[in-house]
């Protein structure tokens, strides 16, 4: 499927032969804005709320039946949720672990994808397949034994050489970072990009005594830009909202993320609403505004995927 | 070159996924790290567990009102959307924005929404006359609340999937449908569907096995199981069993339980919406 003809957004297909009464032409076509314009608010509407509520102050929260706009926009919520829970410590912990995840996905996939589309040795497809197999497995498939995993690292974390004795990875960063610092996904995207690549590039690197990962380094690598930009904003986005795994193996309130500790000050102060919409204000428009910019890597990635 | 990612792959996915299937039958004692096999004793200690049995039939209940509903909307609007219009690129961003953002946030809002009597989704029921339940505290009511906020969160991907697959069919077929005079709504029945069958066997089994695994929004709105367990799900049985009771054997026992769900459900899929050679 083409993703360059989806960013363009349409096609002419659907439009009717110019022999109609341009009167129903119209009128379909009030119809069809009107319908797509309910659903697309009905869409927003939840995070216009958030940010609406983030605004409101107490005995305007409190007031029943509730108002639509706040009845004194109060921006000083946002800087008395950040000192009232540690939404900056979060915030900060969300952001080096996404930005952990996408470097090593990036340097790993590519080095990866690279191999299987350019470097021919024995039992390629083989290990191309098993890639593609692991695409495949369920989370709930795995994810008990990665905790424990991650607890029985040996040395770390008080462990002996067996891995016991001590909580392994367990809170720490190496345990929110190494697990999930690379994606099957991001391998598969960058071998089809890399394979696209056409050969006599490579051919001429050779001849001019390039070794295989000067190839790589200088001359694939800068060709598959577009690859780079996919793979890397989809591993920041799903590693900035990812919950269960930092929620498994993190107790530590220092090493929380964002959305980990978004949860625990909900449970912890169940009827915070303003904060807690300002805390969720931070958590997703960082994540709204990069999509805005960069919708096109996005799309790109996600119809070739269509799992986070 | 391709060294660390392999033993990447290997050690932390590999390995994983073999020592679910082994764990299973074991009893792991994770204080002494014992290691005892155990037979079926784990699969029998689950299936007499009431809790697990009601969570299999959530989570088969929010899949089959998930997935069809959230794909029967997906796909019109991707029809709608294939229309050349300015403003398509915004209806499309619009509808695509819940599936960018994160589920634990998002959902956080959504439990603000649903609150009885100050939330704004009783609000607005309330000006249609309408005395909306208590929602999330309701054991009638949890699970349709998480059914409609999971619906709402998993449209955009749908609809993004089925848009790419109209925007490559081939345009003669609607030529050749529009001088037989078949009205709109026609070709769509007639030649639309069926040509995104392949389209919707893509979308069905990345659905099912997103709804199958659907946990934060669960764990968000409806914490331990919801009210009376009324909405405890597979996913947050496992969590439970193996992160709160930290019986690993049984936690595994219950993730090869949902595997089996999964790759049943796959097989069904693709019987129902054609041959392999159909597939993407």
């Amino acid at each position: 499927m083409s993703a360059e003809k989806l960013l363009q957004g349409d096609t002419d297909r659907g439009t009717r032969p110019a022999n109609r009464i341009p009167l129903a032409r119209l009128l379909r076509r009030t119809a069809l804005h009107l319908v797509l314009a309910t659903v697309s608010l009905a869409m927003v509407l939840p995070f216009l709320w958030m940010i609406i509520t983030s605004l409101k102050t107490d005995p305007d929260l409190a007031s029943y039946p509730p108002n639509l706009l706040p009845q004194v926009w109060d921006w000083d919520n946002y800087s008395e949720a950040l000192e009232y829970a540690p939404f900056g410590t979060y915030f900060k912990n969300s952001l080096l672990i996404s930005f952990g995840h996408t470097a090593f996905n990036l340097v790993l996939a590519s080095t990866a994808g690279y191999a299987l589309a350019r470097v021919p040795f024995r039992g390629r497809t083989l290990v191309f397949m098993v890639v593609l197999a692991t695409m495949m497995i369920p989370t709930y498939t795995k994810i008990v034994p990665q905790y424990l995993i991650a607890k029985g690292i040996p040395f770390f974390g008080g462990n002996d050489y067996l891995g016991q004795g001590g909580h392994g990875w367990l809170d720490s960063w190496w345990g929110l970072i190494v697990p999930g610092a690379l994606t099957p996904f991001a391998i598969f995207l960058f071998r089809q990009f890399y394979l696209s690549l056409p050969r006599e590039l490579e051919e001429a690197a050779r001849i001019d005594g390039m070794g295989e990962f000067g190839i790589y380094a200088r001359v694939m690598t800068p060709l598959v830009k577009p690859a780079i930009a996919t793979v890397g904003l989809l591993t920041f986005e799903s590693s900035w909202n990812n919950f269960l795994w930092p929620l498994i193996i993190t107790s530590d309130t220092n090493l929380r993320v964002i959305q980990v500790g978004l949860s625990t000050f909900q449970q912890a102060d169940q009827n915070a609403w303003a904060y807690l919409m300002a805390g969720t204000t931070l958590a997703t428009i960082p994540m709204v505004v990069l999509f805005l910019f960069t919708q096109r890597y996005f799309v790109q990635g996600f119809a070739r995927s269509g799992i986070k | 070159m391709l060294a660390p990612s392999v033993i990447h792959l290997v050690w932390w996915i590999g390995i994983p996924v073999a020592a679910t299937f082994v764990l299973a039958f074991t009893d792991y004692d994770i204080l002494a790290g014992t290691v005892e096999f155990n037979g079926l004793d784990n699969f029998r200690e689950i299936f007499s567990d009431e809790t697990w049995n009601a969570s299999i039939w959530h989570t088969v209940v929010f899949t089959f009102f998930t997935v069809p509903v959230a794909m029967a909307i997906a796909v019109v609007l991707a029809v709608l959307l294939n229309v050349k219009m300015r403003a398509a690129v915004w209806y499309r961003t619009a509808v695509f924005m819940p599936h960018v953002t994160a589920t634990v946030a998002i959902a956080l809002v959504w439990m603000w929404m649903f609150e009885p009597r100050l939330g704004v989704v009783n609000t607005m029921l309330g000006w249609v006359g309408i005395d909306g339940p208590t929602w999330l505290a309701d054991p009638d009511w949890a699970l349709t609340a998480v059914i409609i906020v999971s619906i709402w969160k998993g449209i955009g991907i749908k609809m993004l999937i089925y848009l790419a697959a109209l925007q490559a069919m081939p345009e003669d077929v609607y030529e050749a449908a529009r001088i037989d005079g078949a009205s709109q709504i026609q070709q769509f029945f007639a030649i639309t569907l069926p040509l995104l069958k392949p389209a919707t066997f893509f979308v069905l089994v990345v659905s099912i096995i997103d709804s199958f695994q659907a946990f934060d929004q669960l764990y968000v709105l409806t914490p331990d199981g919801g009210p009376g367990n009324s909405t405890t799900v597979m996913t947050y049985e496992i969590y439970r069993t193996a992160f709160k009771e930290f019986n690993m054997g049984a936690a595994c026992a219950q993730s090869v339980v949902l595997f089996a769900f999964l790759l049943v459900l796959m097989l069904i899929s693709r019987r129902l919406t054609g041959k392999e050679e159909d597939v993407r």
